[in-house]
């Protein structure tokens, strides 16, 4: 359960193989489960490897974005549903 | 000049899956969108649908015989436009310049957005993650340098797939391609290039641009440069779009019909449409112009001036049906149009006579009740007992404000 300087938390499945799906994520002492992730996808930045997760909870649409390199997520709410 | 960055979207079975998300019971089965209930084709079918082989264009009679438990849904044109313009409303968060292409398409220019969102990846993720969170539906997307090979590639991955086309990649993608998968080139170019021996992308990227000319004429340098994927139009939004110089409407009758009375009962409903776009654009118009087509197809026009410019409905009604009286009509009629040009500003000129104001007035307040209510929901009384008004068919003009540009003769 990898944490962020900045406090969040996030619940992962890993598997099957190099698989990665997170499930739930908690901040601010609020947990949000995750209901459907819209999309994923791979970036390289030099060389820093990230997968992006657009995640939904009850209330609104998030981006994960989890760094490979360091193993520490961050997030940024996209919009209220 | 650097690289353009030009995004095609293409919403998935649009008006099927808006149908889905609206009645969840239909969600997961085969589904198609129809039009009239006599005279119907296929408009659109769900994904599962076409896993049978149901496809637009269809009879309902081929369609039921692909897939007997085909659930029909009649076509919502007020739900799909006001689901389309909340999706536009979302591409104009990435961008100002969105060409509304279709109303389950447009062309996004993304080239100065990059420094706000990252990556032309990530927008085109934002965009599907935004639609499909809110609204559950799905597009395909298609990245590429110009409008071209942006829509060719929004077409190579569906549903809901994002493929890019990079400019070194334009000639491998091209090469082999059949011309027909290009935008703008018709089942009836084609046939004219495959006579040239052209049937590939590649091989009239290569034809000689004299002969094509000499063949096509102007557009035959055009065909070329389409065979090598090069496009220079730009994405051309809504407030830059080409002026409207006309104001008209037409439907496909959902029979044949050859009596005057129910003739003209189409042209008040025809006349009131015109008349309401043309009140919504402020203008009015001095021509009116009747479109009919017969029963074999043979389609006909013929215009009347009139004395001043008008655009009440009631004043284009009387003039189409001047019109219509003028004919001596030789076959059933299958379609009407109404056409309103020469068009002009409309000032707000107070009116002397009263039986002009009051006329004026009852307009507005109609306009207003159908504007907040939908059209037709307050109607002349003769329009009472026709069934499914309005042309049920989305005017390629349609925009999301609705309004386009309007040009003054």
């Amino acid at each position: 359960m990898p944490e962020t300087k900045d406090g969040l938390r996030v619940g992962v499945i890993h598997g099957p193989g190099n698989a990665i799906k997170p499930v739930w994520f908690d901040l601010n002492r609020r947990k949000h489960s995750i209901r459907e992730i819209t999309n994923c996808w791979r970036e390289r930045r030099g060389d820093t490897a990230l997968l992006h997760f657009h995640v939904v909870d009850e209330g609104a649409l998030y981006e994960l974005i989890y760094n490979l390199t360091s193993g520490c997520w961050l997030l940024e709410q996209i919009e209220s549903l | 000049m650097s690289q353009r960055l030009i995004m095609h979207i293409d919403m998935n079975a649009f008006f099927a899956a808006v149908e889905q998300q609206s009645n969840p019971a239909l969600r997961g089965q085969p589904v198609a969108v129809v039009g009239s209930q006599q005279r119907t084709i296929i408009l659109t079918a769900s994904y599962e649908a076409r896993s049978f082989g149901v496809k637009t264009g269809m009879t309902l009679f081929e369609a039921r015989q692909k897939c007997p438990q085909l659930q029909l849904v009649a076509a919502n044109n007020r739900l799909y436009t006001h689901v389309s313009a909340q999706i536009i409303e979302i591409f104009r968060d990435y961008t100002p310049l969105v060409e509304v292409f279709s109303i389950d398409e447009a062309f996004l220019d993304v080239t100065g957005s990059l420094q706000i969102f990252g990556s032309v990846q990530r927008i085109a993720y934002l965009i599907k993650s935004r639609i499909k969170a809110r609204l559950g539906l799905t597009c395909s997307i298609g990245v590429a340098p110009n409008k071209l090979l942006a829509k060719l590639a929004s077409d190579m991955q569906k549903p809901d797939g994002l493929t890019f086309i990079r400019p070194e990649e334009v000639g491998i993608v091209l090469e082999e391609l059949p011309i027909g998968e290009l935008c703008g080139i018709g089942r009836s170019t084609e046939h004219k290039l495959n006579a040239l021996g052209i049937y590939s992308c590649g091989q009239l990227g290569r034809y000689s641009a004299a002969t094509l000319k000499g063949r096509f004429g102007v557009i035959g340098e055009r065909l070329k440069l389409m065979g090598q994927g090069v496009d220079a139009a730009a994405v051309i939004p809504l407030e830059q779009e080409a002026e409207v110089k006309t104001v008209g409407h037409s439907m496909t009758l959902r029979q044949d019909i050859d009596d005057r009375q129910s003739i003209a009962r189409f042209l008040l409903q025809l006349s009131e449409m015109v008349g309401r776009r043309a009140r919504r654009y402020g203008v009015l118009g001095k021509t009116v112009t009747l479109t009919l087509r017969y029963a074999d197809f043979t389609t006909f026009s013929r215009q009347q001036v009139q004395v001043e410019p008008i655009g009440q409905s009631e004043e284009i009604y009387r003039a189409s049906l001047r019109i219509l009286d003028s004919l001596i009509l030789e076959q059933p009629t299958r379609l009407l149009g109404v056409r309103l040009s020469s068009l002009q500003h409309r000032d707000r000129q107070l009116l002397l006579l009263p039986e002009e104001r009051r006329k004026q007035q009852l307009c507005e307040s109609l306009d207003q009740v159908n504007d907040r209510h939908g059209e037709f929901s307050v109607m002349s009384a003769s329009l009472l007992d026709v069934k499914g008004k309005g042309s049920h068919v989305i005017s390629p003009a349609w925009r999301p404000e609705g309004i386009r540009n309007v040009s003054f003769s």
